[in-house]
């Protein structure tokens, strides 16, 4: 199957069409709440949940013995809230820094659910196998009522997101300003945490435990690059996202022996990647074109103003001058010179150049005009 | 307990080690997370090695996967020097992007490589001892053992021929480089260890073990002193004792012996976290309450400084004026009591000359701006604390 293939098949093709659906629905949710996630300089603590939620889908599996998607993403949910709120109080409690924090929690409840998986798979029991699709996720296992549970979350998101969009905004950007106007900062945060913790453990089945931070990441990291205002990123992180899981899915649909969770990944990495070479304002690309343009103006003003310095001692402005004499100058080169002509502020005549009017009052102007441009 | 089971805890120990040391620094330099970053970005390096040499224990094969690992840590910075995002960001941008490849390269060659990602993010401790060196046909011990072996005398070399350089640049990296020592060089020295040995020791026990023996026994220690020979000493002790406690369990549960020994530096990290003589929660917890009482005592002190009236003074007032629960105005007036501050006559309350003292001592101190200089005060004035 190719890709246009697919596209034809997307929408007549039940298991086709799920998939899409729920890939797509998670990247936006991920995609939004990611934003928050790395406004806060939270992006780690994706990572860190999402390993922390294992040992909850073991624990699940061990007290009610069913497989049901539902139960198992309630254990990991309160696994990873368990694990995040462990966090913070390391990080709050003692003098270990978040970093610690974030690789204890998700190393040691990620060996502690591997240990509990091992545990299962040697249990004579032979309901257990298709637990550890939890590590790298199945898309292929996505049912219609695993994405109207996504769907339903992400109303409730969304919802919760236009209710206290004015706190959330608050918090992120100046959190003392939020205490002392009365709001209570405690509960906020909670909210957004746990949502975030929502978010991530309904791409467990999808992605999977070990790239689950990337898809709340990549997106917001992505958006970030091409705007200034929250509500623009939010919006545009929750597109990004959406388009890495259609694209993703479309991808390793596409190809036999590629799971999902790790394309929609690199998908979501190309966006990234080409956000930070191409964005207009903070891209590197551009960000490397200004930086050339500058320098060369800098080069344009110094030869001229160079240029200046020796018409001066001349009465007469326009006498002309052998071009060797500018050799010796570093900002001067073949192309400066030629842009001074074009300028009309310099004139050629063999080897010799000399200062137009223009140019010798553009020169004698440069820094004066300059500096009172600054103010 | 036959060879094969001395091996096993042999070579689980010798891991244990050989992540403490660096894991040591990577806490102390807030680096910890890039632990994490390195063992899930090797997994393209061991398959494009594995590509190369095929054979899963070629020391070309360690080279390459660590080579990826330093990768991963210039390219997390130099994301962050463009400034496009933050460093934990950027972390968490390259390594699932590099883990993502290395997963797809497994699938996509399935047929012809003998690898399994479970395995590499779970190591199998349990089959290390089968899998032999031979060396002229002699036999000499296991592989993993060997391996783990020559990365923990490199890394103990190392360690102690620049102890000094690493501690300077660790506490103080400006000092450090005024002193002439490289940052750069220690940085990537640093890097470089930690890679190889997250590569030598994922084939035996995993990724996320790596991670786990090189965070969590650091943190544990960091908890406990804030001497560095000490930590490292206390990192490397947590790190054996789980690793062998871990062996054990997991022969009693029949289950990964990798996520047994998680288990165990999970629990041992939640004893030293709750237990911790001066920076465990239950004395942090503790000692937040003291100082609770004592800040209610001195201004309680200060009150009866500043009034002479009687009914400022009644004991009542205490809960009605200065508005404190019964509780804990009891709290307080028993505290003062003991300590011979006050006096109490018919419900008045006094200061006595030993009270005063300290209040005039401590009212100095809060004029000329020097609070911490009461801690030290109540150690000479306080017989029981609060």
């Amino acid at each position: 199957m190719d890709i246009s293939e697919y596209f034809s098949l997307v929408f007549s093709d039940y298991t086709l069409r799920t998939i899409t659906l729920g890939t797509a629905i998670l990247g936006a949710v991920t995609g939004m709440l990611g934003s928050f996630a790395v406004l806060r300089k939270q992006s780690l603590l994706g990572d860190a949940i999402s390993h922390a939620a294992l040992p909850g889908i073991a624990v699940a599996f061990l007290i009610t013995g069913t497989k049901d998607t539902n139960t198992l993403l309630l254990g990991a949910l309160v696994s990873g809230l368990i694990g995040t709120f462990w966090i913070r109080s390391i990080v709050k409690k003692t003098h270990l820094k978040s970093d610690t924090a974030l690789g204890l929690i998700l190393s040691l409840f990620f060996g502690f659910g591997m240990l509990l998986l091992t545990f299962i798979q040697k249990q004579p029991n032979a309901n257990q196998a298709g637990l550890d699709k939890y590590l790298f996720g199945q898309a292929a296992t996505l049912v219609e009522s695993d994405v109207w549970l996504m769907a339903i979350v992400t109303g409730l998101c969304l919802f919760v997101l236009l209710l206290f969009w004015k706190e959330f905004k608050l918090l992120l950007f100046d959190a003392d300003y939020t205490k002392t106007l009365g709001f209570n900062t405690r509960f906020i945060d909670i909210l957004i945490t746990s949502f975030i913790v929502l978010a991530i453990v309904l791409g467990l089945q999808t992605v999977g435990v070990v790239l689950m931070s990337a898809m709340l990441l990549a997106p917001a990291a992505a958006a970030r690059q091409w705007t200034n205002s929250l509500a623009t990123m939010v919006l545009l992180a929750a597109v990004f996202g959406a388009f890495s899981g259609v694209f993703g899915t479309a991808i390793s649909a596409s190809q036999t022996n590629l799971s999902t969770g790790p394309v929609i990944v690199l998908v979501a990495s190309v966006f990234v990647l080409f956000s930070f070479v191409f964005s207009p304002s903070r891209g590197l690309l551009f960000k490397q074109l200004r930086f050339i343009k500058n320098r060369r103006d800098l080069e344009l003003h110094k030869t001229l103003a160079f240029m200046h310095h020796i018409a001066e001692t001349h009465e007469n402005i326009s006498h002309p001058h052998a071009i060797k004499l500018l050799n010796s100058f570093q900002g001067y080169t073949r192309k400066t010179l030629q842009k001074l002509v074009e300028m009309n502020y310099v004139e050629l005549k063999g080897n010799m150049w000399s200062l137009t009017k223009v140019g010798f009052e553009a020169a004698a102007n440069l820094y004066t005009k300059q500096s009172t441009e600054d103010e | 307990m036959n060879s094969a089971q001395i091996e096993i805890q042999l070579i689980a120990s010798l891991v244990a080690i050989a992540c403490a040391i660096p894991g040591t620094f990577l806490v102390l330099r807030k680096m910890a997370m890039i632990s994490d970053a390195i063992s899930h970005s090797i997994l393209p390096g061991i398959v494009i090695g594995f590509f190369i040499t095929q054979d899963l224990n070629s020391p070309l094969l360690i080279l390459f996967a660590a080579f990826t690992g330093i990768i991963t840590v210039i390219l997390v910075e130099y994301i962050q020097k463009t400034g496009l995002v933050k460093e934990d960001t950027a972390i968490g941008l390259v390594f699932p992007a590099l883990f993502s490849i290395g997963v797809i390269l497994i699938a996509k060659n399935a047929n012809d490589v003998h690898l399994d990602v479970d395995a590499v993010l779970l190591g199998e401790l349990a089959f290390a001892p089968f899998d032999r060196l031979l060396i002229s046909g002699v036999d000499v011990g296991p592989k993993a053992l060997w391996i783990i072996g020559v990365i923990l005398l490199i890394t103990v070399t190392l360690l102690i021929a620049f102890f000094k350089e690493l501690k300077v640049s660790t506490f103080d990296a400006g000092l450090a480089a005024s002193l002439g020592f490289s940052p750069a060089i220690i940085h990537y020295g640093l890097m470089s260890v930690a890679s190889v040995t997250t590569v030598g020791a994922f084939d035996a026990v995993g990724a996320i073990l790596v991670v786990a023996l090189m965070i969590a026994p650091a943190a544990a220690a960091y908890l406990l002193t804030t001497d560095l020979k000490k930590m490292l000493g206390l990192a490397i002790t947590f790190g054996v004792m789980s690793a062998i406690s871990g062996y054990w369990f997991a022969h009693w549960l029949d289950a990964s012996i990798a996520g047994s020994i998680t288990t165990m530096l999970g629990l041992l990290f939640l004893m030293v976290y709750l237990f911790a003589p001066s920076k465990g929660v239950i004395a942090v917890m503790y000692r937040e309450k003291q100082q609770r009482i004592e800040v209610s005592l001195l201004t309680f002190l200060l009150h009866l400084k500043n009034h002479n009236e009687l009914e400022e003074r009644h004991v009542n007032h205490l809960r009605e004026h200065i508005n404190w629960q019964k509780v804990r105005a009891k709290t307080v007036l028993e505290l003062a009591l003991k300590n011979n501050m006050i006096v109490v006559d018919k419900n008045i309350v006094s200061l006595t000359e030993k009270g005063d003292t300290f209040t005039s001592k401590a009212i100095d101190y809060i004029i000329t701006n020097e609070d911490t200089q009461i801690e030290d005060m109540k150690d000479d004035f306080f017989l029981f604390r609060g």
